[in-house]
């Protein structure tokens, strides 16, 4: 079901009017390309006289990634009252009855970039800096005091890698349109090599990473974004994914396009008071791409099958699947001679 | 017709993306055309080199399972041949190998022996060269 951006526009005044009770005027709306999980929609509203930012989420038919809408919204809900910087959450509805699909309306954050292609040596030690001092605080927060028990499971420690690697491992397995011997041959590595138990239980954001973070190149992060793979687990997770080489494959010496990553490590470490055990980690960085080919996998699957025929779903589903098995060949392959590209030797 | 299918699909998609793209007003559109414009890109090389890449991988694996029959038994697929050279009948033949494969290569990592540890490397030897081959080079 397509929706034009003037049915977006009138009806979400509508919307807002009934919500704020009060005469709400959509100025400006643009649609953002590259919302893989969702459409996502920038408008500006002059409510009583002022003028507001305000970001749109609206469920495609499809998507990269299938989640629940809510484990999302509740994320953003229990993180934004914290230190780490997230949009303010506003409403979120299910009734199809608005938008055709469910949506959820967050508050825009102003002046604010998230391509790091641009960002010269300082900003990137500055942003760098920040961005995996943030994963390290969220990685020291107790999910049980910031409510997250009350819409979301709480894994036993010595389950969180088992339980992630059943989830991605059965998106896999329903979605591969072609066998994939790459994504077999580390499944079956995961399962043999599984790490005992994490140290804590953390909050996992699901897909931290360069791209889904707002800043300020001189004065840093102001919001991190796209929570919708949040969940709690093993904090190596965020970390390990936040450094998979697939996010700096034009810059392979720094994580993220950001900084080496040994230094990314160390940051983490100090702002989270945890130790990488380069074993265990060895394990999160495999499960990372691991996780990635589902996500690009599944995202084939969706434009070949699904209703959705959206460009990204197609270059994700293609060129990404052909990086990370380029990244899984790395490491796993004998004659790669054990590279653990990724900061640990 | 277009002999050289590979080639128009170039010289159009650069068309779409330093002539018609430019001239969209909605940067959606043009963000989302360029994506496309490179897709086609992609596809172009799939259409020039997709089934030789394809044959060649099949005839890896055939070799592959034929050395490793004594850990898994593929059949006659080991002698089989595409039903013909359409992009489906190729990828179907590629995707019953590749499945024997995966069969094959679970197999060797659990044997003990040197013959299995020589097809062990032998098999990821193939995934290196048949990622190599499918890697694309026009988003590279």
């Amino acid at each position: 079901m397509t929706i034009t951006l003037d049915e977006v526009a009138t009806k979400t005044s509508a919307y807002l009017a009934a919500k704020w009770k009060c005469q709400v005027d959509v100025t400006n709306i643009t649609k953002i390309f590259g919302g893989a999980s969702r459409e996502t929609y920038r408008l500006e509203v002059a409510v009583d006289g002022q003028s507001r930012g305000l970001i749109l989420r609206r469920d495609p038919p499809t998507s990269l990634i299938d989640t629940e809408r809510k484990l999302e919204y509740g994320a953003y809900a229990a993180i934004y009252p914290t230190d780490i910087p997230v949009p303010e959450p506003l409403f979120l509805e299910n009734d199809t009855s608005i938008l055709q699909q469910p949506f959820s309306i967050m508050a825009a954050v102003d002046d604010a970039v998230t391509d790091v292609s641009t960002l010269n040596e300082a900003q990137k030690r500055l942003i760098g800096r920040e961005k995996w001092q943030l994963l390290g605080t969220l990685a020291m927060k107790d999910p049980v005091e910031l409510g997250f028990d009350r819409f979301m499971e709480i894994p036993e420690l010595d389950q969180c890698a088992a339980r992630e690697l059943a989830y991605w491992e059965k998106i896999i397995m329903e979605d591969e349109i072609h066998p994939q011997p790459i994504a077999h041959a580390a499944i079956r590595w995961l399962k043999n090599n599984l790490p005992q138990q994490a140290q804590k239980l953390s909050v996992v954001h699901g897909d931290y990473r360069s791209g889904n973070f707002l800043f300020d190149p001189d004065d840093g992060i102001r919001a991190v974004l796209d929570w919708e793979m949040c969940h709690l687990g093993d904090p190596f997770e965020d970390l390990a994914w936040s450094l998979d080489p697939l996010w700096s494959w034009a810059e392979p010496e720094n994580a993220g396009g950001l900084l080496p990553p040994d230094e990314a490590i160390s940051i983490w470490e100090e702002s989270s008071g945890l130790t990488v055990d380069p074993e265990v980690f060895k394990w999160w960085q495999v499960f990372a791409s691991v996780k990635g080919l589902a996500i690009w996998i599944s995202s084939s699957e969706d434009f070949q099958n699904g209703e959705g025929k959206d460009s990204i779903l197609a270059m994700a589903g293609w060129l990404m699947t052909d990086r990370q098995n380029q990244i899984l060949l790395n490491y796993l392959s004998p004659h790669a001679g054990g590279q653990w590209k990724g900061g640990l030797a | 017709m277009i002999p050289n299918t590979d080639s128009a699909l170039r010289m159009l998609s650069q068309r779409l993306m330093t002539q018609l793209l430019p001239d969209l007003k909605s940067e959606y559109s043009q963000s989302d055309g360029m994506l496309l414009g490179m897709l086609m890109m992609a596809i172009a090389d799939e259409v020039a080199t997709g089934i030789d890449t394809r044959m060649k991988d099949i005839a890896d694996m055939k070799a592959l399972l034929e050395q490793g029959r004594d850990y898994h038994d593929a059949g006659l697929l080991t002698v089989a041949e595409p039903a013909s050279l359409s992009l489906k009948d190729v990828n179907q033949l590629h995707d019953d190998l590749t499945r024997h494969l995966i069969e094959l290569h679970a197999r060797v990592e659990i044997a003990d022996s040197s013959e299995a540890s020589q097809m062990l490397g032998d098999i990821w030897h193939y995934l290196e060269a048949s990622t190599g081959r499918h890697a694309i080079a026009a988003m590279g």
